[in-house]
């Protein structure tokens, strides 16, 4: 075996990206801690309201920028986090609380509606989601305006003031800033992390993400709790900027611009949204004339970015990713690294199939069907169209229950219709049509394969604790160095919808690899492939299995499959029409007259 | 790249901080223009109140400025229109009072607006002059700077209930608004003084003013044995389905309420003109047709409206009338005190029965509501012409 | 009071129903939920009282002119908002763009024609009671577009077309069907259907540029109950919703109502993500 050392992430490019990023930043920083030196409280005013639509923008990015929900109706975050730090300071309710305790209130009433709000994107389309929104935002304004004892009604409620360091003036600047700085944060935080990850595959990738092991329901409910506790402290503070709410100030076009200006800034950002919401902010400002027209404006902006640049200003602002690639690319895997990939296995388990049944409709998919993937074998699954075969892969993932029969890994029954469990079995596979995320890196990607296997918690990613850079590092080595077993290493930090088809197909064996499969499912991996991608792909395939893997692999290319199969089922009308050695299945007759022809 | 970029961003916040340096502090020197601030809602939801106070205030500045202004020093009225939208109206205080350095601020005119920016410039310490109604905006304590050229919500309603109870001699009342904050607070106020008064309310209630039918509560009210109807709001819409439905009904009671009832925009919405009868809003007595003449200072006013060419059909005369006390007011006083905060107060705290179109003024240290109690009427609103009511059947004149 | 909860119940229903089948004649063609269904109807009742209130025309000229006008707006949106956005594989750029021309109608409307609720003319004189006109006027609207909408699909080829393209799409064109005309053909006849609710029903919603929320919202709750693509469904749950709210109304007051409305909605979808009568979800692996 060569002494292939793996290679380091590619060390400058990528820490070279890192400090870009952070100059924005720190220039923004700047240029607020700077501010008051302008002692121009008008300004002071204008950049306070940045930050605080900022602070709830930062939450919402996460929830529509990440997570992919539109979330349109939020505005009622900002409402509920106004009215419960100023009932509660106010002493309306209850006896009056201490500011900054009713400001954590808020904080804490915005995350369980933002739990509420939540519950229904786990189940509903994306229209319907929308709507939901809307009208949860009309229910919380009308709520406001009948429980006058409480809020004031109509009449509204003086909002809290903070005492000193932060009372009014550039004392409460200063903490409008430090909150934001430590949303912005934190938002940051995740969305480098293994749940920012998650949550781009959900949106952008959402079957791959489950066989990944993401569980959807726990990560959106956490991610629309943090997102509501960040518009609920939003709140608390508008009411103090305001110094006295009323129903009508939380208005429809409020939440219309918070999302126009996530939109504006691009999905998968952090600083595109930041400076959408400071020119959103600003803007009217300015252009006093045209002030009754800012929604229209605003309105004909997001026409404009959906239409022309969806990326938004981030994808105008990624000049990372227009620089050109290599024109003739090849695809050199690396199998001999393996080893290191792979935990060798010995007396592996066996995953098989008894008697299972599936129709659709008064279509029987699969009529009867027994199999057995042994590991350290390439078993290979052929037929002819409409045969079975993906489906079958389909019911191994758990995509489908099957009505009758059994999915087992040992001794242990699969649970049906549980995708996401799947990986915990050490269960992976890849997809018919490449299942990627466009807008995220080839490393990204991959990353997505070992989610299940960090430790810590989305607590714990949100302030970069210790345990959450320790899963970082070790997911980006163990990432890289699965890149470097398919041959893709090189192409690490590019965008990964620049990639060629046949690269999307490797890189989406590098994911799988990232469980350290005790089974691996590859579906049509051939398809679209060079005749020399094909012998690459072959021996790689043959070399996971080497290792203690089970292998199933369906495939249509049979020279492949002839090639590198120790055993070959051939399905037929869903049932199994033969099964045996590569050698037996040539020469089948019905086989031959089925499928493969003379 | 990210050199460029950062250039860039450097770049721009050097210069809005240069931008923003250069305008921070006009030095008033002899000749400057002493500046007003002026939060109208101009666009927006609640706005055809604004648009016409408006007029009267840019008249009079106009006037004050073709006639001299103040010394030799003309006025600059700094309009911020608030589009009906609190957040808006607290930046523009902000700029305002920072910024501009205003002298005085006039308005908002809307409750949420004025309740948000009302402590705000009060935490400046820049005088500030009311054309709200809201009670809760005047405060000599917690803002011994902000005076009141209108009068109060309270005052408003004990008008109406005079009427009703005094004048009209109705025992039982049925008093509606919508879910605004002025509905809710209207009704608040005056359910316990039409109780105080011995009246009897039989049916209150707040309705979404996008209800499209009323049917429901009206008929309830006719089955609670309400003799009057009481509506508080400004929404044109909802008023005039109250007396359309009534109308429909065929139910002969007088509706007693708010001033929007007499509205251009509520007659529009009319079913039949028969609706508008024994309708009786609020009004001011000093623009009211009485024995078929407008008192003298409302007089002379109209005729100086029509020289100018104000628009008036589309409006209220004590709206413009409003708008143009305002102006007056701020121009004589800073005539006769200068532009400091702390004389403006002084005078204004002195000022007994100033005459204006719309009212005549009294503040005092301890009362800073300047609106006489005497002056709020009940009009006849199928009277309007010119913009002016008939003062209702009853008073004593 | 009965015959007044029914009478309007009844007729604002049926001006949500045709909103209803609105959005369901723009999904059936692009598999699209536009939010241009609200703002088809506030123009109906926009531009009829402009036409007929302010031009003065006679009341059938004006309508004429609305749908027309309706069938223009269902171009544009298909043209400027879908087809553009129909190449792309996410799902939720449709959503933003018909939301984002959806509203930037709505604010032109809030500026040129005003944001108070201006009068609608009288159509008929009939009335009032509660066999008034501006009650039987949108319900008879919304049989004729069902009936209309029956026959179309069943006896004309036109018709059958558009339902092989809401079927399969792909089939449909194979078979040589003209998608994108037929998708045009399709967003024109929602515009015409949602600016009809729109004017039939100003007469009590008056023409409020306010009314484009309301009918996005409550249009849709019919459909969200009736499931998606189902016309009898909108049409049972649009009735149901309009006789729910006004009685809603009547016993504890508007607020109460909106939040009653909310939950009912809420609670069926979580329960019947399709909707009580809609189809299950395609394979997605």
């Amino acid at each position: 075996m060569t002494d292939a050392t793996a290679p380091a992430p590619p060390a400058r490019a990528l820490s070279l990206a890192r400090i870009e990023g952070a100059l924005p930043w720190i220039a923004l920083g700047l240029v607020g801690l700077l501010l008051p030196l302008l002692d121009d409280s008008y300004i002071g005013v204008i950049a306070q309201r940045a930050y605080i639509y900022w602070i709830l923008s930062a939450g919402l990015n996460l929830v529509v920028g990440y997570a992919g929900q539109i979330a349109i109706g939020w505005v009622s975050m900002l409402t509920l986090g106004a009215y419960t730090t100023a009932a509660l300071t106010a002493g309306t309710a209850t006896p009056a609380w201490h500011p900054y305790l009713a400001l954590v209130a808020g904080g804490a009433v915005g995350a369980l509606a933002g739990v509420v709000v939540g519950l229904p994107a786990l189940r509903l389309r994306t229209f319907y989601f929308a709507m939901t929104t809307l009208g949860f935002a009309t229910i919380v304004t009308q709520v406001a305006l009948a429980w006058k004892d409480v809020t004031g009604g109509g009449v509204g409620t003086p909002g809290p003031v903070f005492p000193w360091p932060f009372d009014p003036g550039w004392g409460f600047y200063y903490f409008c800033f430090i909150l934001a700085a430590l949303a912005t944060w934190m938002t940051a935080n995740l969305a480098a992390s293994r749940f920012g990850r998650a949550l781009v595959a959900i949106r952008d990738a959402e079957v791959a993400a489950e066989a990944s092991g993401v569980a959807k329901p726990r990560l959106l409910i956490a991610v629309f709790l943090f997102a509501g506790a960040l518009g609920g402290v939003a709140g608390g503070l508008f009411a103090s900027l305001q110094s006295y709410i009323t129903p009508d100030a939380f208005t429809f076009e409020m939440s219309v611009l918070f999302f126009i200006a996530i939109l504006i800034g691009g999905r998968g950002s952090i600083l595109g949204p930041a400076l959408g919401t400071i020119v959103l902010t600003v803007l009217p400002e300015f252009a006093a004339p045209l002030v009754q027209w800012s929604t229209f404006l605003y309105a004909a902006l997001l026409l404009l970015i959906v239409l022309i640049i969806p990326g938004g200003i981030a994808d105008l602002l990624d000049y990372k990713n227009r620089r050109p690639l290599e024109r003739h690319r090849e695809i050199v895997p690396q199998p001999e690294l393996l080893a290191r990939v792979l935990d060798r296995r010995t007396g592996g388990e066996v995953l098989s199939l008894s008697d299972v049944e599936l129709s659709f409709g008064g279509v029987r998919a699969i009529a009867g069907l027994d199999l057995e993937i042994r590991p350290g074998e390439v078993h290979g699954l052929i037929g002819p169209n409409g045969s079975g075969k993906t489906t079958t892969l389909n019911v191994i993932s758990g995509y489908y229950a099957p009505e009758a029969g059994q999915v087992r890994l040992g001794d242990a029954v699969l649970p049906p219709r549980a995708p996401h469990l799947r990986a915990d079995y050490r269960i992976a596979r890849t997809f018919q049509t490449p299942r990627l995320i466009g807008g995220a890196s080839v490393l990204d990607n991959v990353m997505i394969g070992g989610t299940i296997d960090g430790e810590g918690s989305f607590a714990e990613s949100l302030l970069t604790l210790p345990r959450h850079r320790r899963d970082e590092k070790r997911l980006r080595e163990a990432a890289m160095l699965a890149l470097a077993v398919v041959g893709l290493d090189q192409l690490a930090a590019v965008r990964a919808d620049r990639l060629q088809h046949s690269e999307l197909r490797f890189m989406e064996i590098a994911r799988a690899l990232m469980l350290r499969p005790a089974c691996l499912m590859l579906d049509e991996p051939a398809a679209g492939l060079s005749a020399d991608e094909i012998r690459r792909l072959g021996a790689l395939i043959v070399a996971i299995s080497r290792e203690g893997t089970a292998v199933l692999l369906v495939e249509h290319h049979a020279d492949l499959i002839f090639d590198i199969c120790d055993r070959v089922t051939v399905l037929n009308l869903g049932k199994v029409l033969a099964a045996g050695t590569p050698a037996e299945i040539r020469s089948h007759r019905e086989v031959v007259s089925a499928y493969l022809g003379a | 790249m990210s050199i460029t970029r950062r250039k860039v961003l450097a770049g721009s916040a050097v210069g809005a901080a240069s931008l923003a340096s250069g305008l921070a502090a006009p030095a008033i020197a002899a000749n400057e223009p002493i500046k007003i601030g002026y939060l109208p809602a101009l666009t927006g939801p609640s706005s055809s109140t604004g648009i016409g106070i408006n007029r009267g205030t840019v008249l009079a500045v106009d006037e004050i400025n073709a006639a001299g202004g103040i010394d030799g020093r003309k006025i600059e009225l700094i309009v911020r229109d608030t589009q009906s939208d609190p957040t808006k109206a607290v930046n523009a205080v902000a700029e305002l009072t920072q910024r501009q350095k205003v002298a005085i601020i006039f308005g908002p005119l809307n409750s949420g607006e004025a309740l948000a920016a009302t402590p705000l410039i009060a935490r400046d310490k820049v005088p500030m002059l009311h054309p709200c109604w809201v009670d809760e905006l005047i405060d000599v304590k917690k803002y011994p700077m902000a005076f009141r050229i209108a009068p109060t919500n309270t005052q408003v309603g004990g008008g109406a209930n005079y009427y009703v109870v005094d004048v009209l001699k109705l025992k039982k009342v049925a008093v509606i608004s919508d879910t605004t904050g002025y509905g809710t607070a209207s009704v608040n106020t005056y359910v316990p003084m039409l109780k105080a008064k011995g009246a009897e309310v039989v049916y209150t209630n707040h309705v979404d003013a996008a209800n499209p039918d009323l049917k429901p509560e009206l008929l309830r009210m006719q089955s609670a044995g309400a003799q009057a109807i009481m509506p508080w709001s400004v929404n044109a819409g909802f008023l005039s389905r109250i007396l359309n439905t009534r109308g429909a009904m065929g139910w002969d009671v007088p509706v007693v309420g708010q001033t929007t009832l007499g509205s251009g925009q509520t007659k529009a919405l009319l079913d039949k003109p028969e609706n508008w009868n024994k309708v009786y809003s609020n009004n001011f007595r000093q623009v009211c047709f009485a024995g078929g003449k407008l008192p003298a200072r409302a007089e002379e006013f109209v005729d100086r409206l029509k020289k100018a060419k104000v628009e008036m059909g589309d409006t209220l005369l004590w709206w413009i009338a409003l708008g143009w006390d305002g102006a007056k007011m701020m121009g004589e006083t800073l005539k006769a005190a200068g532009p400091k905060a702390d004389d403006i107060v002084a005078h204004w705290n002195k000022t007994k029965d100033w005459p204006g179109v719309y009212g005549t003024v009294t503040w005092t240290p301890e009362q800073h509501n300047g609106f006489p109690d005497t002056e709020v009427v009940m009009c006849e609103v199928n009277s309007l012409k010119d913009g002016a009511f008939n003062l209702a059947p009853g008073y004593a004149v | 009071m009965f015959a007044s909860i029914v009478s309007y119940g009844l007729a604002v229903g049926a001006v949500y129903a045709l909103i209803g089948i609105t959005y369901n004649v723009m999904f059936s063609a692009s598999r699209v939920f536009s939010f241009t269904a609200g703002m088809l109807g506030m123009l109906g009742g926009v531009l009829g009282a402009l036409f007929i209130g302010k031009l003065g025309l006679p009341a059938i000229v004006g309508l004429v002119l609305v749908l027309a006008c309706g069938a223009v707006l269902g171009l544009v949106t298909e043209l400027v908002t879908v087809r553009p956005v129909l190449k792309s594989i996410e799902q939720h750029l449709y959503v933003l763009s018909t939301l984002a021309f959806a509203l930037m109608v709505q604010q032109f409307v809030a500026v040129e024609w005003g944001t108070e609720a201006q009068p609608f003319p009288r159509l008929i004189a009939i009335g009032p009671g509660w066999l008034d006109q501006q009650f039987w006027l949108p319900m008879l609207a919304c049989a004729v577009t069902i009936v209309g909408l029956e026959l179309l699909y069943r006896k004309t080829l036109i018709g059958r077309a558009f339902l092989a393209i809401a079927e399969d799409s792909y089939a449909a064109r194979a078979l040589g069907l003209p998608e994108t005309q037929l998708r045009m053909a399709s967003f024109a006849l929602a515009g015409v259907i949602g600016t009809l609710a729109g004017f039939t029903g100003a007469e009590m919603l008056l023409a409020f540029f306010g009314n484009q929320s309301i009918l996005n919202f409550y249009g849709f709750v019919p459909v969200a109950l009736g499931g998606m693509g189902s016309n009898r469904g909108a049409v049972v749950g649009g009735l149901a919703l309009g006789l729910f709210q006004q009685a809603a109304n009547f016993l504890v007051g508007g607020i109460f109502a909106a939040v009653a409305v909310f939950a009912v909605f809420i609670i069926v979808l979580l329960l019947r993500p399709e909707g009580l009568a809609g189809g299950s979800a395609a394979r997605r692996v």
